[in-house]
């Protein structure tokens, strides 16, 4: 664990300064090297392997030597979500498969950090060999943000602020805290302080922000008008927060809220967290 | 005539609910710990409530008149009986209650409101239905009182509540009828927690012996606040079926 | 038993979500109630909260775990103070008993406190028949009663209706002059029932809680209409859901503080009466019969399935309703039957079985904010999946109710993601099928059947050029950005 350390966490993307100085102080600590394993998640992969490519960054630039197991594909949770459980098991195992031996896991969407984390106890319920298995990665998935904060310690020591000739705030934030990340793997504040703590950006409040967007996998094209009326909420709720950037830390909130951004050509980029933090870029 | 138990027989319900959880007749495994209180145990209990609630008394009598005003009760804290029946006398006054109806309690031996209001002219008579007037016009008589006036079995401090027990002499009807409802609490009558009440009236249950041979009787009324409703657009009225006005007069001494 | 209309749940919920009215009440309602509820619980801290909740959700699995040998404690201790308990295993039964004893009494009027158990049971329509009028004395089941519909929320039945609708429903039925003012209309009902309430035969009541250790019957209000029902007529009837006991008075003291909170964010309710048998023989009055008929109605099924069973520990406060995302959209009437949002997603196909409500399951997104709501951390997340694994998957063919549209796309995607070649594959096809119909890498308008649900208010990207392990492998793992 880095502890005590200075991290300087989110925009040194132009900084060439700022990024020597944080390896110059891990260097100089020497802390054990970390590593993780970047579970990247399908959606990622296949839609936005520009947040993966954030990710990597990110961590690389806090010092974790970051792994991508090639085994990986999806963890399964559509399936399980709708009630395949079998075939849903089919893709636990080949993820456990491919994570077998990593020190740390590392998932950028709460949702499917909370597949590995905590509903595969469930769907091992009754196969005591895979249970003891799902046990074992259990407790070491982390989400993104919430590796970041638990693992490295970011949040435990404050984020330096450049000097008063450094850059302004330029971008105003609205964070939707997913409802996965919040309920199932209880991730609150992690986000919220990496984003606070990103000098530029400016975490605006985003009203009513713990309702869920109305995405929920199927239930979007399921019960598309319930959907749509949940969705147009969120947006109303992020108009209203006057934010320029809606971020998230999982991408299936992001692609919905997204795709009526787009729809609506409204102005106001949609970024995952990861993106943020890496100075915007992506 | 009664009406005998006409559903399906007890042991044929209860064998499918065993079914149901899979599992045989005996009692739990592990004994529920309440249920093992002895009388002995209940003893001791409500002996420990009444000791803490004689200790902390002065809070406990504070507390429950700060709850009480909280949840909507008009709390009138009386320092004798002599202040407390002016409160009631000039409540009527106001009310222009000429019918009071009362229970026929301890309390009211000590706090004579009948006298004091039969002085401005208000009539303030016991809700009983053994004397002539017979049930039904009883029942007329209470709904036509400006006023209830009722002791009180208990109040708790927690909730801010004052607790009945019909029975003999208390109607079920004085304190929810007419649309002012007045309880007299008396030091003694005040407990700080819901806790401390259902400690006491398991002693009262299990007095008597084995489990079921006690008697605590038929009711207990648990109120808190005026009668009302929220249930046209959320709005809160008071005064549905209940009283519209609650009253605790709180007697620090009798 | 009352009529199940489940099979209904898209049509009905697309009406409710068109309804402007019904949107307005619900809006106003679940903040109203979620707002008060969260203010009480900030004032008693979390942690005793979460106390509270442990306390609770320990008592109920002991109880439920064992419901036979409290349901016999029940029996034994309501005949001691001398009442009866009848039993009965589904609606017919139930309403059989209550109408026999109406006529064996010769009962013409009823009044009855709020019971979502006869609600499910449909008993006053089975008394109505038999010549009985029947009146509801709550003011929002006598809301609904007059409209001729049914409760659309578990504490607040008549929420769905503006004042407007109220002031209306009065005036056409009651013969009053149109009020909107909701202490008018608050009082009209009190002189309308008024009368009922000292005429009636028998009252008809609920039940909170059934305490096995006195025997007691535990009904929570606000109106005094359940004081007046228990109280005034000569015969008292308590309908019950076999899952209503707790074992000790003492266990009593915990679900007081925890169901006013939850349910409306009271501290607590203007009244909680407890009933131990009929009246004594010197009280002054009571009913001079006690009678408590505790109902079975598929609730063993629910018993019967552990991933169920907790579906039993709820206490009807409705906070799962407030904070339900799709609760709040469609209202209680687009669910089907008695038990709405998401306690209901899991109660109503249980006791009407799978096949009828194959929607509830499913209208979820699983949010987990009902969880996190209930007074005794049921698990309802849990129990949806576990409903849609049934219906997907069961053994059991009246239970599997998956379409086979649904089922191949399982399997079509199960079968994409059970290697990385054919991920890479499946990319590659995507792209190229849904190359034509993008636009700046953007699906916006399609007549493709399930893409065209997504895209009728959201724009679909398309899979990217080149996907993130294509990228790891030519530029991160050596070490580029």
């Amino acid at each position: 664990m880095i502890q005590d350390e200075r991290v300087v966490l989110p925009e040194w993307g132009g900084s060439a300064n700022l990024a020597r100085r944080f390896a110059r102080e891990i260097a100089l600590s020497q802390p054990p090297p970390i590593r993780a394993s970047l579970f990247v998640t399908c959606i990622i992969d296949q839609l936005y392997p520009e947040v993966g490519v954030s990710v990597v960054r990110v961590l690389r630039r806090c010092g974790v030597e970051v792994d991508f197991p090639e085994g990986q594909t999806c963890c399964g949770q559509p399936l399980y979500n709708s009630g395949f459980t079998q075939e849903a098991r089919k893709l636990a195992v080949r993820t456990l498969d491919a994570l077998d031996g990593s020190q740390y896991v590392v998932v950028p969407s709460g949702s499917c950090g909370a597949m590995l984390r905590v509903f595969y106890e469930d769907l091992f319920a009754d196969d005591p060999v895979m249970l003891e298995r799902a046990e074992a990665l259990r407790d070491r998935v982390y989400e993104f943000t919430e590796f970041l904060t638990e693992v490295l310690g970011v949040d435990t020591s404050p984020v330096e602020r450049p000097a008063a000739d450094g850059p302004a705030a330029t971008r105003t934030v609205a964070y939707h805290p997913s409802c996965h990340l919040l309920r199932e793997m209880r991730v609150r504040e992690a986000p919220q302080q990496l984003l606070n703590n990103a000098v530029s950006v400016e975490l605006v409040d985003l009203p009513d922000a713990e309702q869920c967007c109305g995405f929920g996998g199927t239930f979007a094209v399921k019960y598309p008008h319930i959907s749509e009326e949940m969705l147009a909420d969120k947006l109303a709720s992020i108009r209203q927060s006057g934010a320029d950037t809606v971020t998230a830390c999982d991408m299936g909130c992001l692609m919905h809220i997204g795709g009526a951004i787009s729809r609506q050509n409204l102005p106001v980029s949609v970024q995952h967290i990861a993106q943020v933090l890496d100075g915007g870029e992506g | 005539m009664s009406t005998g138990n006409i559903g399906i027989p007890t042991a044929e319900f209860l064998a499918s609910v065993r079914e149901a959880l899979g599992r045989t007749d005996e009692p739990p495994a592990d004994p529920y710990a309440p249920l093992q209180d002895d009388l002995a145990a209940l003893t001791e209990q409500a002996a420990t409530v009444r000791e803490r609630v004689a200790r902390e008394l002065p809070d406990l009598s504070r507390q429950l008149g700060e709850t009480a005003a909280l949840r909507g009760w008009n709390v009138a804290r009386c320092g004798g009986v002599e202040e407390a029946l002016d409160y009631v006398v000039s409540l009527a006054t106001q009310l222009g209650a000429t019918s009071v109806a009362r229970s026929e309690q301890e309390v009211f031996e000590s706090v004579p409101v009948d006298a004091a209001l039969a002085g401005v002219g208000a009539m303030c008579w016991p809700a009983v239905y053994d004397g002539p007037e017979g049930r039904e016009a009883v029942r007329r008589r209470l709904a036509e009182s400006g006023m209830g006036i009722t002791g009180a079995d208990y109040a708790i401090a927690e909730t801010g509540s004052v607790v009945v027990l019909p029975r003999q002499g208390l109607s079920r009807l004085v304190s929810v009828v007419p649309p002012v409802h007045v309880a007299i609490v008396r030091p003694q009558d005040i407990l700080g927690t819901l806790d401390d009440l259902f400690a006491l009236r398991r002693l009262e249950f299990h007095r008597d012996g084995a489990q079921g041979n006690g008697d605590m009787g038929s009711y207990l009324n648990f109120i808190t606040g005026p009668s009302r409703t929220a249930d046209i657009e959320q709005t809160i009225v008071v005064g549905v079926h209940g009283p519209r006005e609650v009253h605790m007069v709180l007697l620090d001494e009798e | 038993m009352a009529e199940v209309a489940t099979r209904e749940f898209v049509a009905a919920s697309q009406a409710a979500v068109r309804d402007e009215q019904l949107r307005q009440a619900l809006r106003r309602a679940g903040s109203g109630f979620d707002g008060t509820r969260r203010e009480a619980i900030a004032e008693v801290t979390e942690d005793v909260w979460e106390d509270w909740r442990q306390q609770a959700r320990s008592i109920k699995e002991h109880t439920i775990a064992h419901l036979d040998y409290y349901l016999a404690m029940l029996e034994r201790n309501v005949q001691a103070a001398g009442g009866q308990v009848h039993f009965a295993r589904d609606a017919a039964q139930a309403n059989a008993i209550v109408s026999e004893i109406a006529r064996q009494q010769g009962v013409r009027t009823v009044t009855k406190s709020k019971s979502m158990v006869s609600e499910e049971l449909g008993l006053n329509h089975v008394l109505e028949e038999q010549g009985v009028d029947v009146f509801e004395t709550d003011l929002g089941e006598y809301i609904i009663q007059l409209a001729e519909e049914t409760p659309s929320h578990l504490v607040a039945p008549a929420l769905h209706k503006t004042r407007g609708q109220v002031a209306q429903l009065f005036a056409e039925q009651l013969g009053v002059p149109y009020s909107e003012d909701i202490e008018e209309m608050a009082r009209i009902a009190r002189v309308a029932l008024r009368q009922k309430f000292l005429e009636a035969d028998m009252g008809i009541s609920g039940a909170n809680f059934l305490v096995a250790e006195t025997g007691s019957l535990v009904i929570i209000t606000n109106e005094g209409n359940g004081r007046l029902c228990t109280s005034a007529p000569r015969i008292h009837v308590g309908l019950a859901g076999m899952e209503k006991v707790i074992p000790s008075l003492q266990d009593l003291a915990v679900f007081l503080r925890l169901l006013p909170r939850s349910a409306t964010g009271q501290r607590i309710t203007s009244y909680m009466s407890m009933v131990t048998g009929p009246r004594r023989a010197d009280d002054e009055d009571g009913p001079e019969e006690f009678h408590l008929v505790i109902v079975d109605n598929g609730r063993s099924r629910l018993l019967r399935d552990p991933a169920l069973r907790e579906s039993l520990y709820c206490i009807r406060c409705g906070a799962c309703l407030n904070v339900c995302p799709i609760y709040q959209r469609v209202g209680g009437h687009a669910y089907g039957w008695v038990y709405p949002g998401p306690i209901g997603s899991i109660v109503t196909p249980g006791l009407v079985g799978v096949a009828q409500a194959k929607d509830l399951p499913n209208a979820s997104t699983l949010c987990g904010a009902c969880r996190d709501a209930c007074p005794v951390q049921i698990n309802i997340p849990r129990m949806l999946l576990h409903l849609r694994h049934q219906q997907a998957e069961s053994d059991d063919t009246n239970q599997r109710t998956v379409s086979d549209t649904d089922k191949a796309l399982a399997q079509g995607f199960a079968t994409v993601m059970s290697s990385p070649w054919l991920l890479r594959l499946g990319r590659l096809v995507g792209r190229a099928l849904s190359a034509p119909l993008a636009r700046s890498g953007k699906i916006r308008q399609t007549r493709l059947p399930l893409v065209s649900r997504w895209t009728r208010a959201r724009d679909l990207p398309v899979p990217a050029e080149r996907s993130f392990r294509d990228r790891w492998r030519d530029e991160l793992s050596k070490g580029g950005n």
